[in-house]
């Protein structure tokens, strides 16, 4: 008899909890307060765990790093003296090539993009889940770090601030099935949407069947999506498929490893998205 | 002592979550630390206390590394630890091969019923590979399997020092 109630017990209380976690769930989708206020309640109780994992990954951190430094400058020494002789002969074209750019702009009367605005931030920890991929950065509300600013790292686009704390915020990665960015083909100029597919390849969608698309081509950011400044690299085409409908499906591998980010440089002012102004209605005489 | 040593167990699973994401963020995809504890009490105590101990260590997964919707792994690790101490009660699973059973399943059922609440709450789900879910059961069965070897050792040897501090 014990056991039964017992057992009807277990269950109520699994009913209650589950309509309560229900609720919650659905509050936080509609940003409530009261989703908020439970948050903030786990935060700080979490805190006792979180602050000495801090500390202690902190120093672990700062030792791989001194080991992998040292073994890598030797290397990388060799490596300079090369890159230095080739960069000399580059720098002087690529002089001429910002002269003509320059010249180009000015004929073409566009904006010059000024370069944003950004703070860097330090992965704290990572979750690369099939269904949620998510980083958090040690930077948050109080370093002037808002939802939906860009994400990025050395090499590229890395996601989009969705939720933010005081001293922390979470980052959705592009490869999440939930992101979306919009990308264009470097060299052909063809547009389309990058969406992730968990830990799948990337993909680049709504590409006409006709663009001129092949294997190799890099895709970057086209800044159209008021998110990401454009010329971000998202990834590189690696599969073309067979069109369908009026549309080609595009696999990215992606210019950033999600595995080896570290440090990410958040941009607090998207200048690169702002479009041309409107020309001038000529004079009618 | 049972409510501390839950803390105890929650909080350092969540520290060792929060360090190979750092570190070894690739397979954060294959094994979830946070359903440690859950299988801990499922197996050891009472249905109750393994519900009220998933449903802990699920908000606080939720509150440093959910982006959307809080409250989703709370919800599954309540789920799980009601199911998981239901088959605690009825059957006995404290060994190698019922830990790692226990862990298998509750790393499966953990990543469908999340797909499923995601569906459910309007997010677009990625299509779930049966390779990486293999390897997930297989990697989960095994940690938990180690993780509660090493937590019953460490019981064991202090049941021990007791009795014998006791007839000293």
């Amino acid at each position: 008899m014990a056991a039964v109630s017992s057992a009807r017990a277990n269950a109520l209380l699994l009913g209650v909890m589950t309509f309560a976690q229900l609720l919650l769930m659905a509050a936080s989708v509609r940003g409530g307060m009261a989703a908020s206020a439970v948050a903030a309640v786990v935060g700080v109780a979490s805190r006792p765990a979180v602050t000495p994992e801090r500390t202690v990954s902190g120093i672990l951190l700062d030792v791989v790093h001194f080991f992998r430094d040292v073994h890598a400058d030797e290397i990388e020494n060799v490596k300079l003296e090369l890159e230095v002789t080739r960069l000399s002969g580059e720098l002087e074209r690529t002089r001429e090539l910002a002269q003509e750019n320059t010249r180009l702009r000015r004929l073409l009367g566009m904006h010059e993009d000024l370069a944003p605005k950004s703070i860097g931030a330090s992965v704290v920890t990572a979750r690369l889940a099939g269904q949620s991929r998510v980083i958090l950065v040690d930077r948050g509300a109080t370093d002037g770090v808002r939802p939906d600013m860009a994400v990025v790292a050395w090499g590229g686009a890395v996601g989009r601030v969705v939720s933010v704390e005081k001293g922390f915020a979470r980052v959705r990665l592009l490869s999440d099935p939930n992101s979306g960015a919009s990308g264009v083909i470097a060299r052909s100029r063809a547009e389309g949407m990058i969406v992730g597919r968990g830990g799948e390849p990337m993909e680049m969608i709504y590409v006409p069947k006709y663009a001129d698309v092949v294997v190799g081509d890099r895709v970057i950011t086209s800044g159209l999506d008021g998110v990401f400044p454009r010329g971000f690299g998202l990834g590189r085409v690696t599969v073309v498929g067979e069109p369908v409908g009026a549309s080609k499906s595009i696999r990215l591998e992606p210019e950033v490893d999600d595995r080896a980010v570290e440090d990410v440089l958040i941009l607090l002012e998207p200048s690169g998205t702002r479009l041309l102004a409107p020309e001038e209605p000529e004079a009618r005489p | 002592m049972i409510v501390l040593w839950a803390v105890l167990g929650i909080g350092l699973s969540l520290a060792f979550e929060l360090v190979l994401g750092r570190f070894a963020p690739g397979a954060t995809r294959y094994v979830a630390l946070m359903t440690l504890p859950l299988v801990a009490y499922a197996l050891r105590t009472s249905q109750r206390s393994s519900m009220v101990v998933g449903c802990a260590s699920g908000l606080l997964e939720d509150y440093w590394i959910e982006p959307r919707l809080f409250g989703l792994n709370g919800l599954v690790k309540t789920i799980l630890g009601w199911a998981m101490g239901g088959i605690g009660a009825r059957f006995d699973l404290n060994n190698f091969w019922g830990r790692f059973a226990s862990g298998a399943s509750v790393h499966l059922v953990d990543e469908g019923l999340q797909t499923a609440l995601r569906r459910l709450f309007g997010e677009i789900v990625a299509p779930v590979g049966v390779a990486s879910l293999g390897i997930r059961a297989v990697a989960g069965g095994l940690l938990t399997a180690a993780v509660l070897a090493i937590v019953s050792k460490f019981g064991t040897s202090r049941r021990a020092t007791r009795q014998k501090n006791r007839k000293a």
